[in-house]
């Protein structure tokens, strides 16, 4: 059953490679075939957001429901991931960026945001390196998990500012009023479950390996 | 918790001034500290050249480099307040004597009295160093305290996370610059308002409403952080 699922995955997300190349429109108002890296770079981004909130779920029940060490790998893992599908979605954005905007970095309001989300996520990671104890390591990741919830909506009002104050680049407003065709919302979509199924089959793996990992250093 | 309010406060306050004590004791860091907001004041002051910057530009760039020079300090000087417990292996004490809601409001009024002390000191000499014109001294008060407030609470709470674990240093900057990020941002904004003396639009709010979550946050959060 779980292996039917595997190939299910992999024929959906050929699809999604194929739909992106063959089914899908271009954009009006993009450069050559440069809006065909949305149905990868933007699902990423959406997927790199869900281990953040997926990461802060797991460590609130790690911290306030019974101390299940399986709730802090799966925390630990779920902002691997989300580090991972961040930086790719960093890249893929920066080299889009270049070719719309002639510049790999212009402190756009959700470049910025998903770079502050990748500075969390490293940090998370360094303060368990950090902490040899599996249960000091796991309540004190969990709690820096949960503050970093919570401090991350203030970057919706904050980084509108950097941006207006420091780059008043009129692309990016025009950015955000894309009008996607039917086709092209199709792909996105379909891209979107495709990447989040394989967010969680990754998720699912690692967190085995993980806990062989545990048994193991236990013995 | 059974403990009824005037125990509570008596708490908070004798953790307060253990803290204070503490500090007077030796002096020697307090002094170094003071000595290093003052160090990166002038480096920072003296970078700029003797010229300093235009009065146009230095509405803008000048708010941004008192708040680094705020954060470095404040980083240089909070995280000891736990990290000393944990090194001295007195914090096992300190789980017995107070409830944990009571050390954590002790020790942030400790970090508070720290920061303004911090920014009564920073602040007064680079305005004067720089030659930044204030046009509303009174909103750049209130955007010192609540600031202020802010470093302190968010650095209060990831001081006690890294004070339990290797590598304490380093890794206050690494954890706590993400969270006191759009608290920065957020003062270095009002900061220019109050220097250019428009009007404060909603950053204001903003920044008492960020003070309020962190405080919220770390009420919650730091009797887990805090008891194994």
């Amino acid at each position: 059953m779980k292996k039917l699922l595997a190939w299910l995955l992999w024929l959906w997300m050929s699809l999604v490679i194929l739909g992106a190349f063959l089914y899908a429109p271009l954009a009006k108002g993009f450069i050559g075939e440069s809006s065909r890296i949305l149905f990868f770079h933007v699902p990423m981004a959406w997927v790199s957001f869900v281990g953040f909130i997926a990461a802060a779920v797991w460590s609130a029940r790690y911290l306030f429901f019974g101390r299940d060490p399986r709730h802090d790998r799966a925390a630990a893992v779920a902002i691997e991931l989300g580090l991972v599908f961040g930086v790719l979605a960093t890249v893929t954005g920066a080299l889009w960026a270049r070719i719309m905007w002639g510049a790999y970095w212009n402190w756009d309001p959700r470049q910025t945001s998903l770079l502050v989300s990748l500075l969390f996520y490293a940090a998370y990671l360094a303060l368990r390196a950090a902490v040899d104890d599996r249960e000091t390591r796991g309540r004190l990741s969990a709690a820096y998990a949960l503050l970093g919830l919570v401090v991350t909506p203030f970057l919706y009002w904050v980084v509108p500012r950097i941006t207006y104050s420091l780059h008043p680049d009129p692309v990016v407003n025009a950015q955000g009023k894309v009008e996607m065709e039917a086709r092209m919302q199709h792909v996105l979509y379909a891209s979107g479950i495709g990447f989040a199924a394989l967010f969680f089959w990754i998720h699912n793996l690692q967190c085995r390996v993980q806990a062989l990992l545990d048994r193991k250093s236990a013995l | 918790m059974r403990h009824s309010a005037s125990t509570w406060v008596a708490e908070a306050a004798a953790v307060f001034m253990k803290e204070w004590r503490c500090e007077f004791r030796t002096r020697y860091s307090l002094n170094t500290l003071a000595l290093f907001a003052f160090t990166t004041l002038v480096v920072v002051s003296f970078s700029l050249g003797p010229l300093g910057v235009s009065l146009s530009k230095g509405t803008a760039l000048l708010p941004v480099l008192l708040w680094i020079t705020l954060l470095f300090s404040v980083a240089a000087g909070l995280p000891r307040a736990f990290v000393q417990e944990e090194e001295t292996q007195t914090a096992m004490a300190l789980r017995l004597a107070a409830t944990p809601s009571a050390l954590f409001c002790g020790k942030l009024l400790y970090g508070l009295t720290l920061v303004f002390a911090l920014e009564a000191l920073v602040t007064p000499v680079y305005v004067a160093m720089t030659s930044l014109a204030i046009a509303s001294p009174g909103l750049l008060v209130v955007v010192l305290a609540a600031g202020g407030y802010g470093l302190a609470v968010g650095s209060t709470l990831v001081a006690a996370i890294i004070a339990q674990a290797r590598t304490k240093g380093t890794l206050f900057s690494v954890l706590a610059f993400p969270v006191l990020l759009p608290l920065l941002v957020l003062a270095v904004e009002l900061t220019r308002v109050a220097a250019s003396g428009t009007a404060p639009d909603v950053a204001l709010p903003q920044l008492l409403l960020y003070d309020a979550v962190v405080t919220v946050a770390g009420l919650m959060l730091f009797p887990v952080v805090w008891n194994p």
